[in-house]
């Protein structure tokens, strides 16, 4: 069953969480390189503050369009100043408050910008990425970005405005300052021998070759080669997983049954069958 | 932004079509005013493209008057006009490497090639162009943006039938009397298969089209026409040696049809061999065929890339993703500096009057060529080398002087 899931919570499939928490882990050097930072489409925050390990000790600006989740985030992430802000990234004006607020956050030093798994969500992306493209230019600002690989598997996700995979990074990278860096995350699976319930820290060694990837990352500015390219491997919750596997199988079964009978019962010809089709 | 695309006329191609797409996008979704100026006196009425009448279309002398953020040709002898215009920016759309549309010798050959080397900022649609323009171009930076495609035309079913059995149904679209188009090769191809099938030719022109092998000879087509033509197809066979970003094959696949194609330029963007459509070799007529003939009898295999090929048309952007790149392109070449582009009108009508002369020596030389051909023949002629002699003694030559004006006009 496809998961569409698009906000990360504490109950989002474990893979996917340590899909989020690597690109924000990826993009720590640079972040805590910087003097402000602003996360566009923060969401919870939840990854952000797993990813980034130590706490920020400079300005976050932390901006998405859901309030809820701006507040969820403030909370979560560790830093010495955090500013909330929502904001419409497909809207110039709101785009002129994002640069505003991170230009005075840090008027003189360093900035950076991530925005993870964003840009295939809005309905227009160019003002976005001329914004990003003029704060690496003109702001000293380093920016890294993501966008999945929808296109090798020719997944149709509902909540995604526009279709992303290799073509369509080549066309990004073609607007991007020549000397971005571009990085390409691959999926790892594994398997590990645990003794009683004791808890351990492991050491795995993986090999990194290429491969198709799930999501592309773009660094481009001043730090962009300060890019980390280091794993993030977790273990599996599977009682969780199951869980909630089972929770979306039987809430689907439940929403049908429900359809079918809000259906029968608004189509006064046709009474209802048991398995919803045509009585005769 | 006030944005001017330069296009020749409104007639009915696959270029043309990709401009009044972006055009529309960028006037309808990203706000901006567009004008399409059209270069040439326009002796035939317009195509009626879907989404002209969100736009401006001007003539030369109208659009001269106005100005205009970024001026675009999107064809090698729109460049002529391109610094007529007052424009901040100039730049170029390129569709193709167009200087490989004509034969050795040709005149447009080197000027089109030339054009390629303006001080103008580049967008382009196919990779393999950006590849090129890289090599050639190190220091202009190119952008890249894929044609979209009309979702809602080309509208994709949810499921696929499969299609156990009945002749396999082949479409080859394309203008049979352009060279690069490879229309007739396929079409040969196709009459050299055994299995049963049925061939469809879609053309411009179809009463100049002489074949007995396709079934039906149908044409011109809207794109509504062609997507429910492509819907009913199984393969689209196209032998092309020159094509831009190749969209043809892309619009099959997006109604479920796989294609048969030579590796021309393009076809790398996304057709994978065995796994959305197969590859065949140039010049190999007999080769297509036995591939064809083996789609024919192979069902799994034919379900199996028509399957492919739709997946692949799902994850290919629509046109207003495609306008979104386009508007971000030029969001990027107005915030660069202009290159500096003194000089380049000038160089451009002299290369307009060298190409003139060009095509003045050519035609002379086909003349010549013919008074050629007719006075080897003459020569031939039993006694002719005599009389050719007799004709140098003086008198002969006072006799034949009021001869002259009129053998030159039999000659003509």
């Amino acid at each position: 069953m496809p998961d569409w899931q698009e906000r990360i919570t504490r109950e989002t499939a474990p893979a996917i969480r340590v899909e989020h928490e690597l690109r924000y882990a990826a993009a720590a050097p640079l972040v805590h390189a910087s003097a402000a930072w602003a996360d566009l489409g923060c969401g919870t925050g939840l990854a952000a503050a797993a990813g980034l390990g130590t706490p920020y000790a400079g300005t976050a600006l932390l901006v998405d369009a859901d309030e809820a989740a701006v507040e969820q985030a403030c909370a979560l992430v560790a830093a010495q100043t955090v500013a909330p802000l929502v904001a419409d990234l497909t809207d110039s004006a709101d785009l002129k408050r994002v640069r505003t607020q991170l230009l005075a956050a840090a008027p003189e030093g360093r900035r950076c910008v991530t925005c993870f798994e964003v840009i295939e969500h809005l309905a227009t992306f160019a003002p976005l990425v001329e914004l990003l493209v003029e704060l690496a230019e003109q702001d000293d600002t380093s920016v890294v970005a993501s966008v999945p690989n929808d296109a090798f598997w020719a997944l149709e996700n509902p909540h995604h405005m526009t279709a992303w995979g290799e073509g369509a990074v080549e066309e990004l990278r073609s607007l991007l300052p020549a000397d971005h860096v571009l990085a390409q995350q691959v999926a790892l699976q594994g398997s590990a021998l645990a003794r009683g319930d004791d808890e351990r820290e492991e050491v795995a060694s993986v090999r990194i070759a290429g491969g198709v990837p799930t999501h592309y990352l773009l660094a481009f500015g001043p730090d962009a080669a300060m890019l980390a390219t280091a794993p993030r491997v977790a273990q599996a919750d599977l009682a969780e997983q199951r869980r909630w596997e089972r929770q979306r199988e039987s809430d689907l079964a439940y929403a049908e049954a429900r359809i079918r009978e809000l259906e029968a019962s608004s189509s006064p010809a046709a009474p209802a069958t048991d398995d919803g089709g045509d009585p005769t | 932004m006030r944005l001017a695309f330069l296009l020749q006329d409104l007639q009915l191609s696959g270029g043309v079509g990709v401009v009044v797409q972006h055009a529309r996008a960028l006037a309808t979704t990203h706000g901006h005013d567009v004008t399409l100026v059209l270069t040439h006196a326009q002796e035939q009425e317009p195509w009626e493209f879907e989404g002209l009448a969100h736009l401006h279309v001007e003539g030369l002398a109208e659009a001269r008057a106005q100005h205009f953020d970024i001026a675009i040709s999107t064809w090698w002898e729109t460049t002529f006009s391109l610094f007529e215009l007052q424009a901040d920016r100039y730049a170029s759309f390129v569709q193709s490497l167009e200087d490989r549309f004509y034969s050795y010798g040709a005149p447009e050959r080197n000027l089109s090639a030339l054009t390629q080397g303006l001080p103008v900022a580049v967008i382009t649609e196919a990779r393999w162009i950006v590849d090129t323009l890289a090599q050639l171009r190190p220091q202009t930076p190119v952008r890249f943006v894929r044609n979209g495609i009309d979702k809602d035309v080309f509208a994709s079913p949810r499921t696929l039938d499969v299609r156990r059995d009945g002749p396999l149904r082949i479409v080859v679209e394309g203008n049979p009397d352009v060279w690069f188009k490879g229309v007739r090769e396929a079409v040969r191809a196709v009459g050299h298969m055994t299995e049963p099938r049925h061939l469809t030719v879609v053309t411009g022109a179809p009463s100049t089209f002489e074949s007995s092998v396709p079934d039906a000879v149908v044409g011109p087509l809207s794109q509504r026409e062609l997507a429910r033509l492509y819907a009913d197809s199984d393969v689209v066979l196209k032998h092309s040696r020159v094509e831009g970003m190749y969209g043809p094959p892309l619009e099959g696949f997006h109604m479920g049809a796989t294609v048969v194609t030579t590796p021309v330029t393009g076809h790398e963007e996304y057709v994978e061999h065995g796994w959305n459509g197969l590859v065949v070799d140039w010049d190999d007529e007999r080769g297509t065929a036995r591939q064809l003939d083996l789609l024919a009898r192979d069902r799994r295999l034919l379900h199996f890339l028509r399957t492919n090929a739709l997946a692949t048309a799902r994850s290919w952007p629509s046109w207003e993703q495609a306008g979104t790149f386009m508007a971000a392109a030029l969001a990027a070449i107005q915030r660069a500096p202009a290159p500096v582009a003194d000089g380049a009108r000038q160089l451009l009508a002299d290369a307009r009057v060298e190409l003139e002369l060009h095509r003045g020596h050519i035609l002379e030389r086909d003349t010549l060529r013919r008074y050629a051909r007719v006075a080897a023949l003459v020569r031939r002629l039993p006694g002719a080398q005599r009389l050719l002699g007799a004709r140098r003694h003086p008198l002969a030559r006072r006799l034949l002087r009021p001869l002259r004006p009129l053998a030159r006009r039999v000659l003509r």
